[in-house]
């Protein structure tokens, strides 16, 4: 009977009942406004940490027994590490690393140890006149601070050189290097290359998103299990499945349940990308224009929008089809948390290998996984956030994508089908194949 | 235009549940359709709605094979009663008909007709949770009912009702049959059964073993039944060591005594005399329903108090059910001495 049922408009009818159900709950209205809370929190934070980060200033404690050679130092390493930011006043501009001129190793020792020193630079002479900068901290080596004291080094270097040369002597200015990073592996859809900060905004964005894609598919997949879990553990399935056919019953409730989380979503993501969007504007006026560092949503375009929201609409999808199998299968809602655990890992494999992609690393690895359902639609979004990815590779994975929720979803039917007729019974792969069968 | 179960077969596993079934049910009448747990009821009932399909054999409604029918051709009540919990009642019976293809107004006005009628029209705008479960049970009958369907299939519609409800839907069931639909409905509750059935069928193991009017049935039955009152006790102890006694029943200052084919009542009648009993009542009856599902099915009633007591692992799982219904058979067959059965007769 089920073959010759339209879906329509059955399937209308059932998920309006589940959107329904699931948005008029208190639980809802709560859960709902604690994530929105909780997500402009997040979009906010950054203008927190600039606001605590413009109120600390860093000591860095130079020690020598040359006083010229102190004083280079502390010249040079004040000009490197305390750079106005784009577009800042420089005499407005408050410095963030206080350089000063330390006598004592062991009390600066200790003082770095305490935390109350952020690092301490010995600079002295070595007997073979070579200069030698030390630089103690408690961060890690090749940390960016670390970086910067390294050219600093470099410079006053040169400076000592310069300082020893005889009076009168004919040299060419010094003229600074040019340096042009280029990256190969950045969108550039126009042949454009890509600025940084709109590269790291779409690595954000990626992160973001492939996040939420998560969380979508883990949060709403069991919303659709456990409503079909709960509606044959209350027995009303029987009533249903006479009612409706199971490719009806299975839509409904996907479409259902995905709108109800769709709604929840933009609820939580529209306020958040509002604030981030006025990010900059925020931050220029609580902190004012030396603080304000770039809207993060530079990187966002119509296209990679729409990539995502296809992205997430297939990967929902598929999840969905499956967590209702699982949902069909079990005879208690308890059994579910077991049964979904392979699932979730399996949606972990495809986050942790989106972020892999988002980082720039597993090249071949990530490559394959963009293909491959139900990981793509994780790790596609990750690659084409920021990475070259050819049309023709987009389309196959969506062509592949698509493929996989078709046949997932007859064999999904055929589960949900299958589940009214294993009441009672703890089933075996074997009586639940055989079961499928029948149905 | 007769619902028509044409030699159905169905098979799961090992179990046998439907070996050659086979029977017809006339429009506009109340079937009533028994049988032992496990006896293959519900899965006959599946495989009328499409859920389940048979292996061989066909079931037709109007000539029409049941694949090509359109739902709402039927109305089933389950016999797994279950409900939307945080659903208001009215909502629910408004879904459950929209998805058969009644109109929203229409299904709104008549679910109110009914609740009204089933005397819990306050429970409208209320969450079906919170109902009791005679009253759960009634809003599903009403969205069994709702959308006019032409055959109605009832597994177990009465269990858990009390008097005044089962009343009430006993008064439904001849005003729908009234209105022409055809009603099959299965149950332990042989009262009812008696009060209600136009025509039966008693199933045993997945085979008909008895078909036909109720008349019908208790014409071809050879045992009597006696109803034997004596001063003093209702059950004396002498009446269990009486030849040609199969079950005896306490009735209401009266045993009834179920004897074999061979017995003659006017012997029990002539025992009794002999033992010195001031005899206050006898009566030689027609066999109840209940006595000739016994004499045909060879279950123990015993074992359930009454049949009616039995519905809480009837035949849903037909595949898993079937065996113990067999044991419970063989175990009978070798019974010398008549059964007591607890409960008026």
């Amino acid at each position: 009977m089920a073959g010759r049922d339209p879906l329509l408009p059955n399937a209308a009818i059932v998920a309006r009942r589940e959107y329904r159900d699931r948005t008029r709950g208190k639980l809802f209205l709560v859960s709902t406004l604690l994530l929105m809370g909780l997500a402009l929190g997040v979009a906010l934070a950054p203008i927190a940490i600039r606001y605590f980060d413009r109120e600390t200033v860093t000591r860095i404690v130079v020690l020598s027994s040359d006083d010229a050679l102190a004083a280079r130092a502390i010249s040079v390493a004040d000009g490197l590490l305390n750079i106005p930011p784009t577009g800042a006043d420089p005499a407005t501009f408050e410095k963030t690393f206080l350089l000063e001129r330390g006598s004592d190793a062991t009390v600066s020792e200790a003082g770095l140890l305490a935390g109350d020193i952020g690092g301490v630079m010995r600079v002295e002479r070595l007997e073979s006149g070579q200069v030698s900068v030390e630089y103690r901290t408690n961060g890690p080596e090749d940390g960016v601070r670390s970086q910067l004291v390294g050219f600093a080094a470099i410079a006053i270097g040169i400076l000592d050189w310069t300082a020893t040369l005889p009076p009168g002597a004919q040299l060419d200015p010094f003229v600074t290097p040019r340096f042009d990073p280029v990256s190969i592996n950045v969108p550039t859809p126009d042949g454009r290359p890509i600025d940084q900060q709109e590269l790291a905004s779409r690595s954000f964005l990626g992160i973001v998103f492939v996040v939420l894609i998560f969380i979508t598919v883990v949060i709403y997949g069991m919303w659709v299990a456990t409503g079909v879990a709960a509606e044959k553990s209350s027995r009303v399935m029987e009533l249903m499945i006479s009612a409706a056919s199971p490719r009806q019953l299975l839509t409904g409730k996907v479409v259902g349940i995905g709108l109800a989380g769709l709604t929840q979503y933009l609820a939580i993501a529209v306020p958040a990308l509002a604030v981030l969007t006025v990010q900059d504007r925020i931050a220029e006026a609580i902190l004012g224009p030396t603080w304000a560092a770039g809207a993060p949503l530079v990187g966002l375009t119509p296209d990679l929008l729409l990539t995502y929201g296809v992205f997430f609409l297939l990967g929902f999808t598929l999840f969905a089809l499956i967590y209702a199998s699982m949902g069909a299968f079990v005879s208690r809602p308890d059994d579910l948390q077991t049964l979904s655990l392979p699932l979730s890992i399996v949606a972990m494999v495809g986050y942790l290998s989106a972020i892999v992609a988002l980082g720039g690393g597993g090249r071949g690895f990530t490559t394959i996984l963009s293909f491959v359902p139900p990981f793509s639609p994780f790790v596609m979004l990750a690659r084409v956030m920021v990475g070259r990815v050819e049309p023709w590779e987009l389309a196959l994975s969506i062509g592949l994508l698509l493929v996989a929720i078709a046949v997932t979803a007859v064999v999904a039917s055929r589960i949900y089908a299958a589940g009214v007729l294993l009441y009672g019974q703890r089933p075996g792969l074997r009586a639940f194949i055989s079961a499928a069968r029948q149905a | 235009m007769t619902l028509e179960i044409d030699h159905v077969t169905k098979r799961f596993a090992s179990t046998l549940a439907l070996d050659d079934l086979a029977f017809e049910v006339p429009r506009g009448r109340i079937f009533g359709f028994l049988g032992a747990n496990g006896a293959g009821k519900t899965t006959t009932m599946r495989i009328c709605l499409g859920i389940l399909h048979a292996d061989a054999g066909e079931i037709r409604w109007d000539g029409r094979p049941t694949g090509e029918l359109p739902r709402r051709t039927w109305g089933y009540l389950p016999e797994e009663r279950g409900l939307y919990g945080r659903m208001l009642v009215l909502e629910q019976l408004v879904y459950f008909a929209t998805l058969y293809g009644q109109t929203p107004a229409r299904a709104r006005a008549d679910a109110l007709h009914w609740l009204a009628r089933f005397r819990i029209p306050e429970y409208a705008t209320r969450r079906a949770e919170e109902l009791s479960k005679g009253n759960q049970q009634k809003v599903q009958f009403i969205a069994a009912i709702l959308h006019g369907p032409d055959v109605l299939l009832m597994d177990e519609p009465f269990t858990g009702l009390d008097p005044v409800n089962l009343a009430l839907l006993r008064e439904a069931f001849v005003e729908l049959r009234d209105e022409g639909r055809t009603i099959v409905f299965s149950t332990h509750q042989m009262e009812a059964a008696e009060a209600l059935c136009e025509n039966l069928a008693i199933v045993d193991h997945g085979r008909v073993v008895a078909a036909g009017t109720l008349a019908d049935l208790k014409r071809s039955t050879r045992a009597h039944t006696v109803r034997l009152g004596v001063e003093g006790e209702t059950m004396p102890s002498w009446l269990g060591a009486l030849p040609g006694v199969v079950a005896i029943r306490p009735g209401s200052g009266f045993a009834e005594l179920e004897l074999t084919p061979a017995t003659q009542p006017s012997s029990i009648l002539a025992a009794a005399v002999s033992r010195g009993a001031s005899v206050t009542h006898f009566e030689v009856a027609e066999p109840s329903l209940e006595a000739i599902f016994i004499e045909l099915v060879g279950r123990s009633a015993a074992d359930d108090t009454t049949l009616a007591a039995d519905a809480a692992d009837a035949d849903a799982d037909a595949g898993a059910d079937a065996p113990s219904a067999a044991r419970d058979a063989d175990r009978d067959s070798d019974r010398d001495a008549p059964r007591i059965i607890e409960g008026a007769a």
